[in-house]
């Protein structure tokens, strides 16, 4: 996980796009997906953030979120698929329980939505630096910048949450503590894996906090931004992209 | 100048006094090395001298601290940090951005420094510290040490009248401890920065400082030109700081009436000593 969520440097349009338009290309791609009824389109969709982030150099990410959103997808699909009853029943199961290819259509087309709106999002942050998202949102939108900055800060704590958990499963475990074992014992764990990873993400919160405040973050304005983000021909390119995404989901 | 007159503060919640009584005055352009064994102060007194006591780790503070005109008390850390730069020892939890440039670009940005200025000042902290090619890296990519000068380069980056560090270079390798150190030496020679290092590498402080304070159970128990504090190792000892070793070897030799001269505080001088002894 520590990676995915991480801005990865290259020369593609998508890096040179302004940020905003990335953020929408993502949020087009998810609700183009959740707004159409084409299991088609939901599948062309996928296949399109598929290629898209191979295409942008980032391969490793995709192939780690389609392994962690997969098996969500997957638990998902063998939950849903025996209860829903409308359809052409295909495999009876026990205690009135079947498989029916309406069934089939809904789960696969949930697993394709789920899937669909995790992959864009992770490929708009692999291209898109945090703070330009940050400046962006404050310069365009007129976010407060404290507010943006929280939003970009909850995504960037996400990685580093995953770092503490990997930390704190190694000490506890060289101080003894058996991570394999039964249920039961399983939840007996939360408590000595759960308190220390709390107690270091609150202090490293609260020094982090620190650490901007000490930086000037309270003397930030709306134009205090290096960088500047204006439209170019990309941009244009990509918000027709946006436009025809959600126009064909609309349509199908 | 930095002014300090009876300052006193406990944390909250606690009896003890993290500082008791300090008095300190500090003049713009000096290299003070603050030293002392864990617990001593010495990241209460940098707190201090930033503001974040009283303000931000809250508790009971007596006295008056005044850093380049402003008192403590009544500025806010806001205020404060546009005079004075920190670098504290944890650099990871410091760190609120995911890359080099736009870390040292985020206090630029906040304290509005002309558009024109900032990449020059960007360029010069990154070519200072040796991280030019680190600029476009991820904060996570790097090791303990390159993190270390990242901060340090945010850090340089405002060009503060007062720099504090707080142990900063605690995962530097000698060789960069010491260009970071030459680096805060020339700044200071340069711009009159006053600089203030809390440190436990002893030979480096002898070495760049001009005063070494060392501190213990909350106060000043030794405060002086460094090499009038290295010339007593016995007291140094007793604090829980280790003299640099040419220094202890020094004193012995001169326990031994083998040696009269001034104590070296350095291997230059300690060779110089032992020319001495075996002519």
């Amino acid at each position: 996980m520590p990676g995915i969520l991480e801005y990865q440097s290259g020369d593609t349009i998508l890096h040179h796009t302004h940020p905003l338009v990335k953020l929408l290309l993502a949020v087009s791609v998810c609700v183009g997906g959740f707004i159409t009824k084409s299991l088609m389109f939901n599948l062309a969709l996928l296949l399109l953030s598929i290629s898209g982030g191979f295409a942008l150099g980032m391969g490793r990410k995709v192939k780690a979120t389609l392994k962690g959103a997969g098996s969500l997808c997957l638990f998902l699909f063998t939950l849903q698929l025996p209860f829903v009853r409308s359809g052409r029943t295909l495999i009876p199961l026990p205690f009135g329980l079947k498989v029916t290819d309406m069934g089939l259509r809904f789960c696969a087309q949930l697993s394709m939505r789920l899937l669909g709106a995790t992959l864009p999002l992770v490929l708009m942050l692999g291209v898109t630096r945090l703070s330009d998202l940050t400046n962006a949102l404050v310069a365009q939108l007129g976010i407060p910048y404290r507010y943006a900055f929280v939003v970009t800060t909850a995504i960037r704590f996400i990685p580093i949450l995953f770092v503490e958990m990997h930390d704190v499963i190694e000490a506890q475990t060289a101080r003894g503590v058996e991570l394999d074992g039964s249920f039961t014992q399983k939840i007996r764990l939360i408590p000595p894996l759960c308190v220390p990873l709390l107690v270091s993400c609150v202090q490293r919160m609260e020094n982090n906090a620190l650490a901007a405040e000490l930086r000037g973050f309270y003397l930030r304005k709306r134009g205090s931004g290096y960088r500047r983000y204006p439209l170019n021909g990309a941009d244009a390119l990509v918000l027709t992209v946006c436009a025809a995404i959600l126009a064909i989901a609309i349509i199908t | 100048m930095i002014e300090l007159r009876n300052v006193s503060f406990s944390y909250e919640g606690s009896a003890d006094r993290a500082l008791d009584d300090v008095c300190l005055s500090i003049a713009p352009g000096e290299f003070v090395g603050v030293i002392g064994p864990a617990g001593a102060g010495k990241t209460t007194l940098m707190h201090t001298l930033s503001g974040i006591v009283p303000h931000v780790r809250r508790g009971e503070f007596f006295g008056a601290a005044n850093v380049a005109g402003l008192d403590t008390i009544t500025s806010t850390v806001a205020e404060m940090s546009k005079t004075v730069g920190c670098v504290f020892q944890d650099v990871e939890s410091q760190f609120v951005t995911t890359m080099v440039e736009d870390e040292i670009l985020f206090a630029l940005e906040n304290f509005s420094i002309p558009r024109d200025e900032i990449p020059k000042r960007v360029d010069r902290a990154l070519s200072d510290l040796d991280i030019a090619d680190l600029r476009s890296r991820s904060l996570s990519s790097l090791s303990g040490g390159q993190k270390q000068k990242v901060a340090l380069a945010a850090a340089l980056a405002l060009s503060p009248s007062v720099l504090a560090f707080d142990e900063a270079t605690g995962e530097l390798d000698p060789a960069s401890s010491v260009q970071v150190f030459a680096l805060l030496s020339q700044l200071r020679r340069e711009r009159n920065t006053t600089i203030i290092v809390v440190e436990q590498k002893i030979m480096l402080l002898s070495a760049f400082a001009d005063r070494l304070i060392v501190m213990d159970q909350g106060r000043v128990a030794i405060d002086g030109p460094v090499r009038q504090t290295l010339e007593r190792p016995g007291r140094l000892l007793e604090l829980g700081v280790n003299c640099p070793r040419v220094t202890t070897l020094a004193a012995r030799l001169r326990d031994k009436g083998l040696y009269q001269g001034a104590p070296p505080i350095n291997l230059d001088e300690a060779e110089v000593m032992a020319r001495g002894i075996l002519r």
